[in-house]
């Protein structure tokens, strides 16, 4: 059996979804369960193609709510376990990735947008952003990473089993459809290659020593008597993910310093975005890029010292305001006009961009 | 720097517009370019009109759909009636001149409407089955986004298993992707 997936590193050019395959392989993820919905169903392909080789292993499960549920059970045995979905799927997902809240379990979920509400299309949207980042009956104690690329994919497939393993918290790598299908080129590579260390999973029960004499005792629960022993637990959990929030958030922005208009964006969207932002520039009309990577938790402190700065926010999303909604409780008592673009299910090229930004600025 | 070429192919399922978006794609990345290729789909198995969406440049590319294509080529009379909205006054729109009855549905803002007979020479003097490499022939003509020379590579990659069994389907290949090529030239 060969040992590194990838030996150094390889430009490549393929799909998304054969991306985030790569991804998990190379993140020493142990065992995918799933179940198929276009159009992610190619991480499950790739996945059954590429594990053997290298003793990883797959389980089909009757749905996804039981996908969701044996990807906590791999967690709870102690094994890097991961599943991906989308659209409805991602519905039935909210059901056990909350009882991975409940557990703080580092399950790792891919989720390739499609369009909503319903089954809607299979193609591709951001209608997903409100369910992955606070679904659930819990308080969104999640991670979600909103990439943009197929660099971006690998890349933070990867971070994902690190953040989730390293922080505890259910994490989620937020892409669409149009990620899912499209071939572009990338570098895939062997983490250790670039510095980067892999957080080791481990077991949940059977640790060493006598429980509660040597360690605490390990106490997995999703069920409580008393309300007061569930809000000390919670409290508990607000504050863990109060401090790592800084620490994950995650943005990029560009041309802040001098425009009186930020352009808003995350995901495939901000391509166009970066893409517009960069022409305007050109053609000299001051306008700014701010693009969250991290769409829980959201990089508030930067959010919050641009939108105090800019006068407006054009916020670009291929979704009727899901994004411009979590801007808005980040940005709250921030004198930031808020303007939109919003196309639901649909995707959003520059020039939308583009001739957006010149009505505004007349 | 200049900005990605967008080429849109669009036809009947089987005509082989996927499979050379795909090989044009793959040639560009081998030869260092920046390429985006996303095929349309949607719920439906089988029938529909097939779209490939291709870009190809030399930084990132945007946005991985665009609104208007800077080359747009219809194989079959519902892809002339889909591909309409994807036609600007830059826009060099190609069909195949079998295509009878849409004289009524061709763009108007096209900056060049180009018929060509692909259908008919792949049928005719090459076999139906190279028909979508005397389509590559002809797009690498019209946009030039990548060398013959790479685009025989690729072909070479993409079917060179069956040219070792069969050294003449690679002759008739080749042959069929300067056809295309010859195509556009003498109409252009």
């Amino acid at each position: 059996m060969p040992d590194k997936p990838i030996e150094g590193e390889k430009r490549v050019f393929m799909t998304g979804n054969e991306v985030v395959a790569w991804a998990a392989l190379v993140a020493g993820a142990e065992i995918m369960y799933g179940y198929p919905i276009t159009p992610q169903n190619e991480i499950m392909h790739y996945w059954t193609r590429l594990a053997p080789k290298y003793g990883r292993e797959f389980l089909q499960t009757e749905d996804e709510l039981s996908a969701g549920f044996t990807t906590v059970g791999g967690v709870l045995a102690g094994r890097k376990a991961f599943t991906a979905t989308a659209g409805p799927g991602n519905t039935l997902m909210q059901e056990p990735m909350s009882m991975a809240e409940a557990m703080r379990l580092p399950t790792v979920v891919v989720i390739q947008q499609r369009g909503g509400p319903s089954t809607a299309t299979v193609i591709y949207s951001q209608q997903e952003v409100t369910m992955t980042t606070l679904g659930g009956n819990g308080e969104g104690l999640r991670i979600v990473y909103s990439t943009a690329n197929h660099q971006e994919l690998f890349d933070y497939t990867i971070k994902a089993f690190n953040t989730a393993w390293k922080y505890r918290f259910p994490t989620f790598v937020l892409g669409d459809g149009y990620q899912a299908k499209m071939r572009e080129s990338l570098t895939i590579y062997d983490p250790a290659s670039r510095g980067i260390e892999l957080v080791e999973a481990e077991p949940y029960f059977g640790k060493p020593g006598v429980p509660g004499v040597d360690r605490p005792p390990t106490q997995l629960r999703n069920t409580y008597n008393v309300e007061e022993e569930l809000y000390e637990v919670l409290e508990g959990y607000f504050r863990d993910y109060q401090k790592i929030a800084p620490e994950v958030a995650e943005h990029e922005a560009f041309g802040l310093e001098d425009s009186d208009l930020v352009v808003v964006s995350h995901g495939v969207v901000s391509r166009a975005c970066k893409a517009a932002v960069k022409e305007l520039r050109e053609a000299g009309i001051k306008v700014g890029y701010f693009r969250p990577i991290t769409l829980r938790p959201l990089p508030v402190e930067a959010i919050r010292e641009t939108a105090s700065k800019a006068r407006q926010f054009l916020v670009v999303e291929s979704a009727q305001g899901q994004l411009a909604r979590l801007l808005k409780e980040a940005a709250f008592g921030c004198p930031v006009e808020m303007l939109d673009l919003f196309k639901p299910g649909v995707g959003i090229t520059a020039e939308d961009v583009v001739s957006r930004v010149k009505e505004i600025v007349g | 720097m200049a900005k990605a070429v967008k080429i849109l192919l669009a036809g009947e399922g089987g005509q082989g517009v996927q499979s050379v978006a795909e090989i044009i794609a793959e040639a560009a990345n081998e030869e260092g370019r920046e390429a985006l290729y996303i095929p349309n789909f949607g719920v439906e198995q089988r029938g529909g009109v097939s779209i490939a969406y291709l870009q190809i440049g030399d930084e990132p590319i945007g946005a991985p759909k665009f609104q208007t294509g800077d080359i747009v080529i219809a194989l079959s009379d519902r892809a002339v009636h889909r591909t309409r909205q994807y036609v600007g006054p830059q826009t060099l729109f190609v069909y195949d001149s079998s295509i009878e009855g849409v004289d009524d549905a061709l763009p108007t803002q096209a900056r060049k409407i180009l018929p060509i007979p692909a259908i008919d020479v792949s049928k005719k003097e090459l076999h139906p089955r190279v028909f979508n490499i005397v389509i590559m022939g002809a797009v690498i003509k019209a946009t030039g986004v990548i060398s013959v020379e790479e685009a025989k590579k690729a072909i070479e990659k993409k079917l060179g298993y069956k040219f070792e069994k069969n050294p003449k389907l690679r002759e008739l290949n080749f042959r069929a992707l300067e056809r295309g090529m010859e195509l556009v030239a003498q109409a252009i």
